[in-house]
């Protein structure tokens, strides 16, 4: 048994086909532990988000495997894939994407209600974790009540809530001024040391590189560097 | 995941897009109101044909001597009329009858010359079996039953004539009208004398122009006969003349006797009621299929918006069957208010209908002549059935937009949002 986290193997992802055919990734074989607070960068299509979306058992490779806490996700069924994101994986991504309908604390509760866990447990979660990310007193609030910082720390208090081995953010700072991106990038950096939860992020922020103790670059679809730093 | 979850949800979301959503339950319930008056319409038209036909003259059923009705033939009559009527009278189910001759003849004026059907009648009878005596518009009805035998001459030479055979003849009330027509067996010419005691209209032209009633022993004598051409049965209830398990059809049909019900006396009028609950039915699904098909691209336009969002919640971990109840829980929702909207309009629509009535005076359908008009009839179990099959149909027409939301990649979902 791996002790690693994620494990891809000649990851590829291709789209269309003949003339149209795009390499969106190729033979990305990267393996992250468990702690890691990790930044894929790379310019525009260099293929970041692709990685981040199989890595998340959001799309299927074309070639290749994803193997996630021991297990491989490429061959899970659609039921399988939502039930192993539900219980393994956290997801922010860069446009928040809160459920519109639902408050602050529905959208954070939502997950916990997937899982299947008793109110009061819910409950107190939602609240442990909208103090953690400075939002007490705003849980009634609908997202389009909230500021776009506001709202990307509710994504973060719903992608953690759950306490997954794996915390998957897409650019999550690129719609936030610098100040509130900072100020969140520290907040998970705190959560990563104190519940030692993994990050990958897709990114172009040096805020985040600056953080990272590792670094993936990509170019088009290959991985070209992958930097370990100790901090 | 809770089903609590995924109704808060679909509720929420049905009124995401409040105008879109309105419409959509606008739609469905102008359908059903629709479904529901024509429904209730139907069934008025049904039973208002049904009682015009019987009520005003046919009767719910006939007796006539066995071969009178194919040959038409005024030498074909039913003889034995004392055992007939005694068995009529001891019979239950027959709340009243009315012994006729027919035949056609000849009346004419002082100033022109019509031919018509002549009825003898029997008075009393006939008047708590038909409309004729309510249906007097000028003068007198028959006086009463005029003994065979009686001397009273002014009596037993009443004529009743439609208004528009009285316009024919240019006569009025006491005018003369001789009367010829001829005998049974022999053929030989029967003329009578007769004074124009009352006009009727019974709003049917065919009817007011072509019908003349005699005193039943005059109609006998004039032809000669001893017994009867027909005789009209009412039954205590209309609809027990579908009934062929009645001891009646059976006593009643028999080597001399022929008793038919008016299904069977005007099939004209039975094949136009059959077509009408086809008609019903053929209406109903093209209301459903329209139904259907504007709900499923309401339903669509809804995912498209959204497709985004469904991306967020598979990514999130819900199950794709999870998310396929919610999008038919939101068409069980809006369904569920569309069928309050439906109901309640349709009902209103066609009480108002059942009280006021739709006038159609004047249309003739099947040789029937309209001549009151259409109360609708409202039956609460056929609106519930129509109802719940509109509700049925909403959640079923949802399914094709719901497996298309379950089917999304969520990578493909957030890539492919609005």
């Amino acid at each position: 048994m791996s002790s690693a986290v994620i494990e891809t193997k000649k990851l590829c992802r291709h789209f269309g086909e003949d003339e149209t055919l795009v390499k969106a990734l190729e033979d990305a074989s990267i393996t992250i532990e468990k702690g890691e607070f990790t930044a894929i960068i790379g310019p525009s299509g260099s293929g970041k988000s692709t990685l981040l979306q199989l890595i998340g058992g959001l799309d299927k490779p074309t070639y290749g495997k994803v193997i996630l806490d021991n297990k491989n996700i490429s061959h899970m069924n659609g039921t399988e894939l939502s039930d192993f994101r539900r219980d393994h994986i956290g997801f922010i991504f860069q446009a928040y994407n809160l459920i519109p309908v639902l408050s602050a604390e529905e959208n954070i509760e939502y997950i916990m209600l997937l899982q299947g866990l008793p109110a009061a447990e819910r409950k107190q979660r939602v609240q442990t974790i909208l103090n953690a990310v400075g939002l007490e007193g705003k849980g009634n609030r609908l997202p389009a009540q909230l500021s776009g910082g506001q709202q990307q720390r509710v994504a973060v208090a719903r992608a953690m809530v759950s306490k997954p081995s794996l915390i998957l953010a897409d650019e999550p700072t690129a719609n936030l001024d610098s100040h509130t991106g900072a100020a969140l990038l520290d907040m998970m950096k705190e959560l990563n040391e104190k519940e030692n939860m993994t990050f990958i992020f897709s990114t172009h922020d040096p805020k985040i590189m600056e953080r990272a103790r590792r670094i993936i670059r990509l170019e088009d679809g290959r991985i070209v560097d992958d930097e370990r730093r100790d901090r | 995941m809770s089903m609590n979850l995924v109704g808060r949800l679909a509720k929420r979301n049905i009124f995401r897009n409040t105008r879109r959503t309105l419409l959509t339950i606008c739609l469905v319930a102008c359908g059903l109101a629709a479904l529901l008056f024509t429904d209730a319409f139907v069934r008025g038209m049904t039973t208002s044909m049904i009682k015009i036909s019987t009520e005003t003259f046919l009767g719910d059923a006939q007796i006539h001597q066995q071969g009178f009705r194919e040959a038409n033939d005024i030498d074909i009559y039913i003889k034995d009329t004392k055992a007939l009527f005694s068995q009529l009278d001891d019979n239950s189910t027959i709340k009243a009858y009315s012994p006729r001759t027919l035949s056609g003849g000849m009346l004419a004026s002082s100033e022109n010359v019509a031919a018509a059907l002549i009825y003898g009648i029997d008075a009393d009878k006939e008047a708590e079996l038909s409309k004729l005596k309510k249906a007097m518009k000028r003068g007198r009805y028959l006086s009463g039953n005029a003994d065979e035998n009686s001397s009273n001459k002014r009596i037993s030479n009443e004529i009743l004539i439609g208004d528009d055979l009285a316009e024919l003849l240019e006569v009025d009330l006491g005018d003369r009208i001789v009367v010829t027509l001829s005998q049974a067996h022999e053929g030989d010419l029967s003329q009578e004398l007769f004074r124009v005691s009352g006009i009727f209209h019974f709003n049917d032209r065919q009817m007011d122009k072509n019908m003349a009633f005699v005193h039943l022993t005059q109609g006998k004598s004039m032809l000669g006969i001893k017994g009867v051409h027909e005789v009209a049965l009412r039954l205590q209830h209309t609809e027990q003349a579908d009934d062929k398990s009645l001891g009646l059809w059976k006593t009643l049909n028999n080597t001399n006797l022929e008793t038919l019900n008016w299904r069977e006396l005007i099939p004209q009028l039975s094949s136009m009621l059959n077509m009408s609950s086809y008609s019903t039915l053929i209406a109903s699904i093209i209301m459903f299929v329209l139904v259907a098909l504007g709900l499923i691209n309401s339903m669509f336009m809804s995912i498209y918006e959204r497709h985004n969002e469904f991306g967020i919640l598979l990514a999130i971990g819900t199950r794709p069957k999870q998310l396929f109840w919610q999008i038919l829980l939101e068409g069980f929702f809006i369904g569920v208010l569309s069928l309050l909207v439906g109901l309640i309009l349709g009902t209103l629509l066609s009480y108002w209908k059942s009280i006021s009535g739709i006038d159609y005076s004047g249309t003739e359908m099947s040789g029937i002549s309209l001549n009151e008009p259409i109360y609708l009839i409202i039956d609460y179990l056929a609106f519930a059935k129509i109802s719940l099959s509109v509700l049925v149909i909403t959640v079923l027409s949802c399914i094709y937009p719901a497996i298309h939301a379950a089917r999304l990649q969520p990578s493909f979902a957030m890539r492919k949002a609005l």
